[in-house]
């Protein structure tokens, strides 16, 4: 058993937004506490939703009042974040930040400060980005310059590993012959999971018809024009094929457009945006699902729509290779002849009745699970707490090597950022800070709870005899002292 | 790592009996860089950076035209003469270049042209009072920095490549800040008759020399660079008689964008570092 780590989730996009990022940190957090780790959650506000929420699974989630500039990605300043990431971090005894996604400004802050506390940090990195725009010159700079600090970085594919080292240079020169350079020992890929469960496989109904869905943000760089382009030669070709699209966004008058203009009103179904939960029911009326993306890095909803027993055809893009088995995905390149290609063996071999939906989901079930992903993501921890930290001047030389203008300006930031922790220090004293004291212990209650299902409460029973009418807090008091 | 290991797949749907940190030997091989390195020969660089000369000599030879005319150093009769030569001759020019040789009705075309060149010759004449007094309020001193402003904005966002594609909203943007400038410069002189010529010109040099410009670009280096040295010469036998200081700036900057910025650019060519791989995002192909 390993020592119980208090673990603070950092990221500029949760929940009440959705999305990959979110459910992703969602899901680990819940099944960190399942293994016994307090796990809190650090984000900004959300509108009016400011302060400490808790989400079930006994999850605390701070929301900083920062205001979102664009698509909930805050702006990065560096400092302000520092009291309060200062006064949560000490309050909840945090051990290791584990800060989430590239554009989350607020992760790479909490990333700058966790030395000054000496917690440890661990960083994932969730999407894809080039290297020639502007945007992604001074976003890739920005990455680089935390990733000096940062003691592992998990990504979510070999492709997305690939990307980060580069981006965020994580290599150094190797031990053994200092000429070349070697990738840094502490970048994992871990993949994402699903819950199975929320994506089963229906009895597949008797009729002729072969219903292909989409769901996919309705924009450019989710390839939409290919799909524009193949479905009325789809359509044209076999004649039994329906379409379901699911999403909304900038293409989707463009494919309503086209549906007028091939006349396919009663071929293609366009069902607007699709709740998350949503999902599920809507891949259920189909038997293929394509994704026609031009980038990805991992490609949840491929991993979604083939656990509920839909055939996969996708563009041969980022990551998605490496997420499937050959036989349960047909991969095309991005170019309208390639996907009717595919596309076309996929309604063969699923008219053919050579798919099975049950096997695909229980052998999807068995690769992606997050109870896994926890496993391995506390291996990294382990390994994380159990190294050495970076010396401060040790990350003013790292920081340097950024380069003769950025090098600089990011070590200064450092030091002015040691001040002012400093200044913070006196100025709202560590004795002044109000504690958390963890009431509540998963083992003994999951201990006592089994002993209740088994129908013989030994620590329970105390407590069941002295009083039915107990408030929780008191309850677990009790429990927690025995 | 057992020693009889299976062999390492770059596939995440199996665990593999390697750790998560594991880095296999083939890490990056999909990595390409530079992949559409072409390396620039010097003078088809110079034969490009003509564009940007020729354009940027119009713009001193409109400037050199508007101080002689406010200096009244040159008739506006005479200049309105030039103009309408420099429309004839360049017109026959345009026509005699088009390579499409499209022979449609072209006396139509042309019967066409020669209306609308009479309407627009019209509507400035009449036009001219008012654009002489329209910023006549402003102070002088604005009305320099202001069409300096809106040259600089025409030579920065002008079109200089070479293939006459689609019609960009930049270049759409240069144009109506060049013919604004010689809008509000046509405001510092003091007859209808040289504002009139001042903006005949000016139209021609922003609006239609450009067009004649892209013909010569389609046909050849030797044209190109006969037209180059053309408008240098002119540029410098406007100038110099009214400052040798200005007259070898200009030519301080001819040299150099012809010249020394072409060496520049092959010089840096070395530092290219374009990284491509499988993050990119993918160009999809349609048709």
């Amino acid at each position: 058993m390993q020592e119980r780590l208090s673990i603070a989730m950092i990221s500029d996009f949760f929940y009440p937004d959705v999305g990959g990022v979110e459910n992703h940190i969602y899901m680990l957090s819940a099944n960190l506490i399942r293994k016994g780790h307090n796990v809190i959650i650090i984000t900004h506000s959300h509108g009016d939703r400011v302060g400490i929420r808790w989400l079930l699974p006994g999850l605390k989630v701070y929301y900083l009042p920062f205001l979102p500039i664009a698509s909930s990605a805050t702006l990065p300043n560096f400092f302000t974040s520092l009291p309060y990431l200062r006064t949560i971090l000490l309050r909840e005894h945090i051990h290791l930040i584990h800060a989430h996604a590239s554009l989350s400004s607020i992760g790479h802050e909490g990333i700058l400060h966790a030395h000054l506390m000496g917690i440890r940090t661990v960083f994932t990195d969730h999407s894809l980005f080039g290297f020639e725009d502007a945007a992604s010159i001074l976003t890739n700079k920005l990455l680089a310059s935390s990733l000096k600090h940062v003691d592992a970085v998990i990504c979510v594919s070999h492709t997305g590993r690939e990307n980060t080292v580069l981006r965020g240079q994580l290599y150094e020169r190797s031990d053994k012959d200092p000429t070349t350079l070697a990738v840094r020992k502490n970048v994992y890929v871990i993949p994402n999971a699903l819950v199975a469960e929320q994506f089963k496989p229906h009895p597949p109904r008797v009729s002729e018809t072969i219903t292909i869905v989409i769901l996919s943000r309705l924009a450019y760089r989710k390839g939409i024009d290919l799909l524009i382009a193949t479905a009325p030669r789809i359509c044209a070709a076999f004649p039994n094929v329906h379409f379901v699209i699911g999403g909304d966004g900038p293409k989707l008058i463009e494919l309503l457009q086209m549906r007028e203009k091939h006349r396919l009103q009663d071929r293609i179904e366009l069902l607007g945006s699709v709740r998350h939960e949503d999902v599920s029911s809507v891949l259920a009326r189909g038997s293929i699902f394509m994704n026609t993306s031009l980038t990805e890095s991992f490609g949840i909803a491929i991993l979604e729509a083939a656990c509920a027993g839909l055939y996969v055809v996708s563009t041969r893009v980022g990551g998605v290779p490496e997420i499937l088995p050959k036989d349960l995905i047909s991969f095309a390149n991005p170019d309208a002849d390639d996907i009717f290609r595919a596309i076309s063996e996929a309604i063969q071999i699923v008219s053919a009745g050579q798919h099975d939906p049950y096997r695909a989901h229980e052998r999807i079930k068995r690769f992606y699970d997050w109870g896994q992903v926890a496993t391995r993501t506390e291996a990294v921890y382990d390994g994380v707490i159990k190294s050495r930290q970076i010396e401060l001047w040790e990350r003013i030389r790292r920081t340097m090597e950024l380069g003769p203008f950025a090098g600089p300006i990011y070590t200064i930031i450092l030091i002015v950022d040691c001040l002012f922790f400093l200044f913070l220090e006196w100025w709202a004293p560590r004795q002044d800070i109000d504690y958390v004291t963890h009431e509540f212990r998963q083992e003994e209650f999951r201990k006592c709870m089994k002993e209740v299902e088994l129908g013989e409460p030994t620590c329970l029973g105390e407590v069941i005899d002295q009083s039915a009418v107990m408030t929780v807090p008191e309850l677990l008091k009790v429990v927690n002292t025995q | 790592m057992s020693a009889e290991a299976e062999n390492w797949e770059k596939v995440l749907w199996k665990r593999q009996p390697y750790p998560d940190n594991y880095v296999p030997p083939d890490f990056l091989s999909s990595l390409r860089r530079n992949p559409n390195f072409r390396p620039y020969t010097y003078w088809s660089l110079v034969s490009l950076s003509c564009a940007v000369t020729q354009h940027l000599a119009t713009i001193c030879i409109f400037i050199s035209v508007f101080v002689h005319l406010q200096e009244q150093l040159l008739d506006p009769r005479t200049l309105i003469w030039l103009s309408v030569g420099c429309f004839v001759s360049g017109y026959t020019l345009w026509v005699l270049l088009d390579q499409s040789q499209v022979a449609l009705d072209e006396r139509i075309n042309i019967l066409k042209t020669f209306k609308s060149s009479i309407l627009i010759f019209l509507a400035l004449m009449s036009l001219s009072p008012v654009l002489r007094t329209l910023t006549a309020s402003t102070s002088s001193d604005s009305i320099w920095a202001l069409s300096a402003i809106l040259l600089l904005l025409n030579a920065i966002l002008a079109d200089y490549s070479a293939l006459n594609g689609k019609e960009q909203l930049t270049s759409v943007i240069s144009m109506n800040a060049a013919v604004s400038a010689s809008a509000v410069l046509a405001s510092r002189l003091t007859t209808d008759i040289a504002v009139f010529g001042l903006m005949l010109f000016s139209i021609q040099a922003f609006a239609l020399f450009p067009f004649l410009r892209y013909r010569f670009q389609a046909s050849g280096s030797a044209v190109q660079s006969s037209l180059t040295f053309g408008l240098v010469l002119s540029t410098v036998w406007f100038t110099v008689g009214l400052s040798w200081k200005i007259t070898c700036l200009y030519m301080l900057i001819f040299s150099f964008v012809t010249f020394l910025a072409p060496a520049l650019l092959m010089w840096a060519q070395k530092y290219k570092n374009e990284i491509r791989g499988p993050w990119d995002v993918a160009v999809p192909r349609l048709d």
